[in-house]
């Protein structure tokens, strides 16, 4: 497989997974074929925006650059652990595998660990968490981020849920 | 491979027995991890016969990452005196260092020494002893509240005559009596949760002999210094529930406790009374253990860890004193009033120069900044607090002996003497007695 080919298939995939029709699917297939530079100049359009969930509560979004992440708890970890007193960030240079902690909250007396949905080597943790622990409540999906990774393989994020079957999850738990 | 696991015929005589399987620990000191993690153990009920925190925490871990994500365990415990602080927390501020054990030396400590432990749940620090029992229940995260489990305590309280219990907004357990006031404390709680499983536990004051002296232990010495990072715990007037007791303890045991929790316990999750029988008459001398066909129940506390590597490793890493202290959020130590912590200071000893300074910022447990000078001179002090920290830059705190305290001190070029009383202050604010 040409190298061109094995950083695009994983967009492919993920465009697929995010329950686009078929044909609008097929459609964009064609800009896969781009070389590297001109997927950067998409990265203001939604389809490269790539977010997902896992079933412990984290998410993971792909920068532009398609080799960084930021990782954080949901809106709805942040909601169901209660007011978040401490923030355990990773330090930098950390190796982390899909499914190892890659952080730690504490909330109401619970400690739990923050997994994390990709495999990678943090490049940094969020600083504004240090002194505001409780910033993760205001801003979980969003500036509250835990870390950030340059993560090993794109491809991880094709096996992890997009935002609907994320949300089927927290439905069926409840 | 398996562990061996070897059935004994179950007597006629005991109908309940007859779905039950004995496991005799010295045939089989493996089988306890094997049972505890089989798919059908749905409900499971042990006490352990270890007094030994770091042995009991590193079961209770074991039980929460092993268990069947969709089971509910009950384990019971015991420790000998000890100061447990929560997760997040700091040792140096939250326990008085000088009052326990130094495990900063390499020493065995006396039987009746109070040991320091952190524990891997959140909340603050507690107090544990021979009159306090240790109550954790492990289940499913998504039928887990943080007051199913107090609530079931309370109950099993009431049963035993202890009516005035209630669980308050801090997921404490309160008791109320004719002589307070404010209700107090018998019973604290934390949790750690995990993807599929939450874990609960809690202490229960019961008939601690150190109820009037368990704050020395848990005040440090350094309080008005530290300004720390984590979490801080909120301090509450404690009792025992052997109070409510006219006659005192002989009204109630601590065994009966145990059966009334194990029976509140199985009324939660539905567990057959085979097992809370079972469990209620497992041996209190040797462990063993019994299992039926959906739960197992009986006694645990083998101090190695049953061979079973993930316990070794959870014991292990709960004795190291990296994780003991390096574990500690950022914090710093300052005998005046710095940004990060405006306090009005304490006079310092009449022994020393009141130009005096003693800063100190620590991350992950070692020095990152520090200031340490006597002289009233700027430029002087300015000097002296560079060749100190010279010597103690990215140095682990606990890993700085009283001894060598003098030789860093030593550095600022002072009077003798001077050097020898800063040294005396330094070490007794950091838990050198």
């Amino acid at each position: 497989m040409s190298a061109v080919a094995r950083t695009v298939r994983p967009f492919a995939s993920r465009v697929l997974s995010q329950k686009l029709p078929i044909t609008a699917a097929r459609r964009v297939s064609p800009a896969m074929g781009f070389p590297r530079g001109s997927i950067r100049s998409f990265s203001q359009s939604p389809f490269w925006e790539v977010k997902k969930y896992t079933e412990s509560h984290e998410w993971v979004e792909l920068a532009a650059d398609g080799k960084t992440a930021k990782v954080g708890i949901t809106q709805y970890a942040s909601e169901s652990l209660g007011d978040v007193v401490f923030v355990e960030l990773p330090d930098a240079d950390l190796e982390v595998s899909a499914g190892e902690p890659v952080g730690a909250v504490e909330s109401v007396k619970s400690a739990s660990d923050v997994l994390s949905p990709v495999s990678g080597k943090v490049l940094q943790g969020n600083s504004i968490l240090e002194d505001n622990a409780k910033f993760i409540n205001q801003s979980p999906e969003d500036e509250a981020w835990i870390a950030e990774l340059e993560i090993s393989d794109a491809a991880e994020l094709d096996a992890l849920l997009d935002a609907e079957a994320y949300k089927a999850t927290i439905d069926a738990d409840h | 491979m398996l562990p061996f696991i070897r059935p004994l015929r179950c007597r006629p005589s005991r109908p309940f027995l007859t779905q039950c399987t004995r496991f005799n620990s010295s045939s089989s000191s493996h089988v306890f991890p094997h049972l505890a993690s089989r798919q059908s153990a749905q409900h499971q009920i042990y006490q352990s016969l270890s007094t030994d925190p770091y042995v009991n925490l590193s079961i209770e871990h074991f039980l929460l990452q092993h268990t069947p994500i969709d089971s509910s365990i009950l384990f019971l415990y015991v420790n000998r005196p000890c100061v447990v602080i929560g997760r997040n927390q700091n040792p140096w501020l939250e326990t008085n260092l000088q009052a326990i054990y130094n495990d900063r030396i390499e020493s065995t400590p006396d039987e009746n020494e109070v040991l320091y432990v952190r524990r891997r749940s959140g909340g603050g620090a507690v107090f544990h002893d021979e009159g306090n029992l240790n109550y954790s229940v492990i289940c499913p995260r998504t039928s887990f509240t943080r007051n199913k489990h107090a609530e079931m305590v309370v109950q099993a309280l009431h049963r035993i005559g202890a009516t005035d219990t209630r669980v308050n907004d801090r997921h404490d357990i309160v008791m109320s009596s004719d002589k307070d006031t404010q209700p107090r404390k018998i019973s604290g709680s934390a949790f750690k949760l995990t993807r599929h499983r939450a874990l609960h536990h809690g202490t229960c004051l019961l008939d601690s002999p150190h109820i009037d002296g368990l704050g020395f232990f848990l005040r440090s010495p350094a309080r008005d210094y530290i300004k720390a990072k984590g979490v801080e715990s909120v301090r509450s007037p404690v009792t025992n529930v052997s109070t409510v007791f006219p006659e005192g303890f002989g009204a109630f045991s601590v065994r009966s406790v145990i059966d009334k929790i194990m029976e509140e316990f199985a009324h939660l999750y539905n567990v057959s009374p085979d097992a809370v029988r079972r469990a209620q008459r497992a041996h209190t001398d040797e462990p063993e253990l019994f299992s039926g066909e959906n739960w197992v129940a009986g006694s645990v506390g083998d101090s190695q860890g049953y061979g079973e590597p993930e316990i070794q490793k959870g014991i292990d890493e709960l004795r190291s004193l990296e994780w003991k202290y390096t574990q500690t959020p950022q914090f710093t130590f300052s005998t005046y009033p710095i940004e990060d912590d405006p306090r009005e200071r304490p006079s310092l000893p009449a022994s020393l120069p009141p130009s005096t300074k003693v800063f100190l910022r620590l991350k992950h447990g070692a020095v990152v900044e520090s200031h340490i000078s006597t002289s009233a001179d700027p430029s002087i002090a300015s000097e002296q607090a560079n060749r100190v920290h010279e010597s103690l830059n990215g140095r682990n705190l606990h890993e700085i002996p009283p001894s060598q305290w003098d030789a860093v001190l030593e550095r600022l070029d002072e009077d003798a003497s001077i050097v020898h009383e800063l040294s005396i202050f330094v070490k007794s604010k950091l838990g050198y007695s």
